[in-house]
């Protein structure tokens, strides 16, 4: 119960924070206090009745909750799709390098430093430019570069190129942790009972490392989320950030960023109630 | 003396750029050369702009004939100094904020206080960003037909720092909260108390020199984050100290960066992706270059810091090994061995 009323207060506080930083726009635009304070009543009112909120498209007033719910499980399911494989394929690499011997893992890790170190726009332009390649090379054009409009999907693409940064900072944090914990004694224990090191390292070693990564995947999400306008813009895709990019309304910043964030923080909930219960568990034990 | 040649490598590039690009300023003036024709020995016309990367045009130029390795050259000190500035502002207050958080906070109430801090976990930088910062550096267009700033160029280049500095704040003043937490609740600093030790005392003498070096690697992740903000507030068309737009509505201008600033550069060959991408990679790539600079101070840092004491230990280790070596011939001795 405890654990409930402490998450509806830290989803209260998130929305009432993006409430109050959307506001900030036109406090800087007029420099005035009581204009920013009425924004931010407009703003409040607004959200809470969502289901009332209008905006324009095309000239003509339109509901916002109806249109937005088809680009909004599109830009979740881009997200939720880049973010799922970005974490499955780095788990299963890191598996990989931590039975290859030292110099190899030294070498990777040089590498993913200075992979970690690509501008996002650079790997959006790169991507861009090797379909651009392979289509003038083969003819083949393995998806295309750009959506041409709201009917238009595309996934391909915006998952490739979101997913790969992300990939790479779990990739980096997967191996440094689990070899912070294949130093632990457990660990040689193990060995020395006779168990296979892929086991140790499957079963104990990334149970253990799971919490330091789970808190490691919010700052990716983060980081994910502002990529996700980046994406929408650069591709054209008409996802929930393309709108609140063209509108540009306090209104509709708060509106949309609310709506983006309650998906994850559920999740994040959930598997933070997991863990908590799971190590409680351990401890009992 | 930190010894990683990764920290070195690093400060060498980031200077290298830094005193270039001021060097540049004061011997050339920042001259940024324009050539829109080239012709051979014998006049006749071998090419026009914009060309690609070669020998003469280390970066290739502009559509109109502007050599983008000197407006990168000229742009660096703006963009790097920024950054530098804004990494060391973010990680002064949130040390600043850290300090009664740690100190005088009592458990529970800060365990809560994380809690919700976290939410600003869900809150994308980027996105809040570009929404504050767009009218502050756009430039607006009066119902006049005048273009006009709303603030002047020293208050956009402040309020985009400290915009940029206090988004980061509340997470940043947390986590470095919780580092200074989590140290003051080590046994040297129980048994400071127990001597005697005043807050002061232990803050000045203890959390200080146990903390900085933390700092300077969060200084590194800092710097590498708003260098990443300023890509994208680039490609947004908002550049570091104002954006200059055109509202001519008969062939506008694309909108110019004030000073050749690298975001700027970013934002304005973008759009070239397409038909020339070494115009448009060129200064994403210096970004990245940057970053890395930055990404090799932070971990050449973290290398020396756990390696510090080592090779004092190394030796130590070595000298006890001789001394078990020798120890156990004075105290006993195996028969057999003496016999042989």
């Amino acid at each position: 119960m405890r654990i409930i009323k402490k998450l509806f207060m830290q989803l209260f506080l998130t929305i009432i924070s993006i409430i109050l930083i959307s506001g900030l726009p036109e406090l800087i635009m007029n420099k005035n206090v009581t204009m920013y304070f009425q924004k931010i009543k407009v703003v409040l009112f607004d959200v809470i009745h969502l289901n009332e909120m209008t905006y324009m498209n095309q000239g003509k007033q339109r509901l916002f909750l109806d249109d937005i719910w088809s680009p909004y499980l599109y830009s979740l399911t881009i997200l939720f799709g880049a973010l799922a494989i970005a974490f499955c394929m780095a788990q299963l690499l890191t598996w990989c390098t931590l039975i290859m011997p030292m110099f190899i893992r030294r070498a990777v890790k040089n590498i993913l430093t200075f992979l970690e170190s690509l501008p996002d726009l650079l790997v959006f332009a790169l991507v861009q430019m090797a379909i651009v390649l392979i289509f003038k090379k083969t003819g083949i054009l393995v998806s295309n570069v750009a959506s041409l409009g709201a009917e238009d999907r595309i996934y391909i693409v915006p998952i490739v190129c979101l997913m790969i940064l992300p990939f790479v900072y779990f990739y980096k944090m997967m191996i440094l942790l689990s070899e912070e914990e294949l130093g632990k004694s457990y660990v040689e224990m193990s060995l020395a009972k006779g168990m296979r090191r892929i086991y140790v390292l499957i079963v104990h070693v990334t149970r253990n490392t799971s919490e330091g990564i789970f808190h490691f995947s919010k700052s990716v999400l983060w980081f994910m989320i502002s990529n996700l306008l980046l994406v929408e813009v650069i591709f054209n895709i008409h996802g929930i950030t393309h709108y609140m990019y063209s509108d540009f309304r306090p209104e509709m910043l708060a509106a949309c960023l609310i709506l983006l964030v309650i998906p994850f923080f559920l999740l994040y909930a959930l598997f933070e109630w997991t863990i908590i219960r799971l190590s409680r568990r351990g401890e009992l034990i | 003396m930190i010894r990683s040649i990764k920290f070195w490598v690093g400060l060498t590039i980031l200077s290298i750029f830094i005193f270039s690009s001021f060097g540049f300023a004061l011997f050339y003036d920042s001259d940024v050369r324009q050539v829109q024709m080239l012709y051979d020995d014998d006049k006749n016309l071998i090419g026009g702009a914009p060309f690609e990367p070669s020998l003469m045009f280390p970066l290739g130029t502009d559509p109109l004939g502007y050599d983008i390795s000197q407006k990168v050259l000229q742009g660096a000190k703006f963009t790097l100094l920024a950054v530098i500035a804004i990494g060391v502002f973010r990680v002064l207050f949130s040390f600043i904020v850290a300090i009664p958080f740690a100190f005088y906070l009592p458990e529970k109430i800060r365990r809560g206080l994380d809690q919700l801090l976290s939410s600003f976990y869900f809150i994308p930088l980027t996105i809040i960003a570009v929404f504050i910062l767009s009218p502050i550096l756009s430039e607006q267009l009066s119902a006049e037909g005048e273009e006009f700033f709303l603030y002047t160029f020293t208050e956009r280049i402040g309020l985009e720092v400290i915009i940029l500095t206090f988004l980061v704040v509340p997470l940043l003043g947390s986590m470095i909260g919780n580092m200074m937490a989590s140290l003051l609740k080590e046994e040297f600093i129980e048994g400071a108390r127990l001597l005697g030790a005043s807050r002061w005392r232990i803050f000045t003498k203890h959390v200080i020199p146990h903390m900085l070096p933390k700092l300077v690697i969060v200084w590194c992740q800092q710097c590498v984050q708003v260098l990443i903000i300023f890509t994208h507030l680039g490609y947004f068309k908002l550049f570091f100290g104002g954006t200059d737009m055109d509202f001519n509505p008969m062939m506008a201008d694309p909108p110019k960066s004030l000073s050749n600033e690298w975001s700027g550069l970013v934002g304005d060959y973008y759009i070239q992706i397409h038909a020339n991408p070494y115009i448009a990679l060129g200064p994403i790539i210096m970004f990245g270059i940057a970053i890395y600079a930055f990404q090799l101070i932070g971990e050449g840092f973290q290398h020396h810091l756990q390696t510090r004491h080592y090779k004092k230990e190394k030796r130590d280790r070595m000298s006890r090994k001789q001394n078990l070596v020798d120890e156990p011939k004075l105290s006993f001795d195996f028969m057999h061995k003496r016999g042989a």
